[in-house]
């Protein structure tokens, strides 16, 4: 009788501590994703300050070099790209919310009507599902906009976590493994070692990546002459980081965007050459270099986290749940591997 | 710990124990290439460990992650079910050197015999240094290889009067069986 007292209060404390758990972490939401934010920036920036103090600078000066540089490059990014991106950003939720409504289904009626004459255009009912759509994109730019000025404030906060979590990370990481007790010691030291250099190596290579293959998409759209291609090229290094789907959805805005501003097919053509010239430099160049698909997800954990990202966060949990999913692969696997070698399991 | 951290002000060490570090440092042989400035960088980076008597540094079979240095105290070496004492180790000795290289299983364990202060610098820790400051990680590779160098010759010579030992035997039990 005691010993089911006991299991059920037992059950009933870890459950108990298990929900307070998940309503802190609910309620701190906001701080956490702060503070994962500027860990993932402070991890990006770990090796320039290493490498800086390895030539004999001290670790606060490295950090304030670094501070000083990326300071300066954000600076001409805003100068160069914020205005126009904006402006592209509420122009192109405009246009796809209100004026270009009729002109779209008119094109796409029009297109059916000509060469896929089988379907029946009035039975598809397409102005209503259009129209669906195209509240439902329009409401996910506005949300997007709308994030970015609500976390202005976290903008701010996020650079004075970097700071101290590149300056101090290595020292708070040594404190932490000082409390583990010793039978776990050399087992954590090496999952952690091992999670650090698989995360460091993907984060990296993610980042690096997306950053280029956005760069390149931006120039070749602007080159082209493609509207909104600010928008439309950071659309599609974001979208870079999903396997399979993501250089396709990339290239999916541009076309849109051309066709549904008279674009004829020559220029169609040369957005999807552009495209694929982007991809080939990524495949030849930058993959190898930054071995970022080395986490090898399954295409179905793709899809999944796909859309646990979406119906959770929307356009952007959709663009940050491939990363996230290696992310936890990594740590789970070498968490599971750690424990199984050291016999704890 | 680095004094122009936050942390290190926080978790500030006193000079006594700082210079006991240093000291430990010089005299072990894969660090004696290594400047003032360089042993001050590694000090950073070794993890100080504190084992009671009877504790359990690492099991044989263990993963090797790195290499421990008796800051102060006594280590047991032990092979085997039965325990068997290899060798017992005190103040700046060193042992587990081996898995600085490569992370194979330990081959003995380790095991504390009274209150032991040690110092641990981990294969992680060394491929860091080589990536980061090649120059420095380097010279601790170098020591390393001769150490082991060292040790790989004394085992061939070892084995080879060994093989000279089991020759002569051989050669006596066929002259007595031929008798």
């Amino acid at each position: 009788m005691d010993l089911t007292v006991g299991k059920f209060l037992r059950f009933f404390i870890f459950v108990f501590i298990l929900a307070l758990l998940g309503w802190l972490l609910y309620e701190l939401s906001t701080i956490i994703t702060i503070l994962i934010i500027a860990a993932l920036i402070a991890y990006i920036l770990d090796p320039i300050a290493s490498y800086l103090e390895a030539k004999g600078i001290s670790r606060t000066f490295a950090t304030s070099i670094i501070f000083i540089f990326v300071f300066l490059i954000f600076a001409l990014l805003i100068w160069l790209f914020i205005p126009g991106l904006l402006d592209q950003l509420i122009d192109l939720q405009s246009s796809v919310s209100l004026q270009s409504e009729d002109n779209i289904i008119l094109s796409v009626e029009n297109f059916i009507k000509n060469n896929i004459r089988i379907l029946n255009v009035d039975a598809l009912n397409l102005r209503e599902k259009i129209n669906s759509t195209l509240d439902l994109l329009a409401y996910e730019l506005v949300s997007i906009l709308g994030n970015i000025i609500s976390i202005l404030p976290a903008i701010l906060i996020v650079p004075f976590i970097v700071f101290f979590l590149l300056k101090d990370g290595r020292e708070m990481k040594k404190q932490f493994i000082h409390y583990i007790p010793n039978r776990y010691f050399e087992m954590s030291l090496n999952v952690l070692h091992k999670i650090d250099r698989q995360l460091g190596s993907y984060i990296r290579g993610q980042f690096i990546e997306a950053s280029v293959v956005a760069l390149l998409s931006i120039l070749a759209l602007w080159l082209l002459d493609v509207k909104y291609f600010t928008v439309i090229g950071v659309f599609a290094g974001l979208a870079n980081m999903i396997p399979y789907v993501g250089p396709v959805a990339g290239a999916i805005p541009a076309i849109a965007v051309t066709w549904l501003n008279g674009g004829t097919v020559p220029e169609i053509l040369y957005i999807v050459i552009a495209f694929a010239i982007v991809q080939l430099i990524d495949n030849i160049l930058l993959q190898p270099m930054v071995l970022s698909r080395s986490v090898n997800l399954h295409p179905l954990i793709i899809v999944l986290a796909i859309l646990i990202g979406g119906q959770f966060f929307g356009l952007l949990g959709m663009l940050l749940a491939v990363p996230a999913a290696g992310v936890l692969k990594v740590t789970s696997r070498e968490l599971y591997n750690g424990v199984r070698k050291f016999r704890l399991l | 710990m680095d004094d122009d951290t936050m942390w290190g002000n926080v978790f500030r060490k006193d000079s006594k124990e700082h210079e006991s570090i240093y000291s430990v440092l010089s005299k072990i042989p894969i660090f004696k290439d290594l400047t003032k400035r360089e042993l001050r960088a590694i000090e950073r980076i070794l993890h100080r460990r504190n084992y009671k008597e009877g504790e359990v540094i690492f099991n044989e079979g263990d993963p090797g992650v790195g290499m421990y240095i008796i800051e102060k105290g006594r280590i047991n070496i032990i092979l085997g079910k039965e325990q068997k004492l290899l060798a017992v180790l005190s103040d700046t000795e060193f042992f587990g050197e081996i898995a600085l290289l490569s992370e194979t299983p330990r081959t003995a364990g380790a095991i504390s015999v009274m209150p032991t202060q040690i110092l641990g610098f981990f294969q992680s820790d060394l491929f860091g240094l080589l990536e980061t400051n090649p120059g420095m990680g380097n010279k601790i590779l170098i020591r390393l290889a001769q150490m082991i160098a060292d040790r790989l010759r004394y085992s061939n010579l070892e084995n080879q009067q060994l093989k000279l030992k089991i020759a002569k035997f051989e050669e006596n039990v066929s002259k007595k069986k031929v008798s």
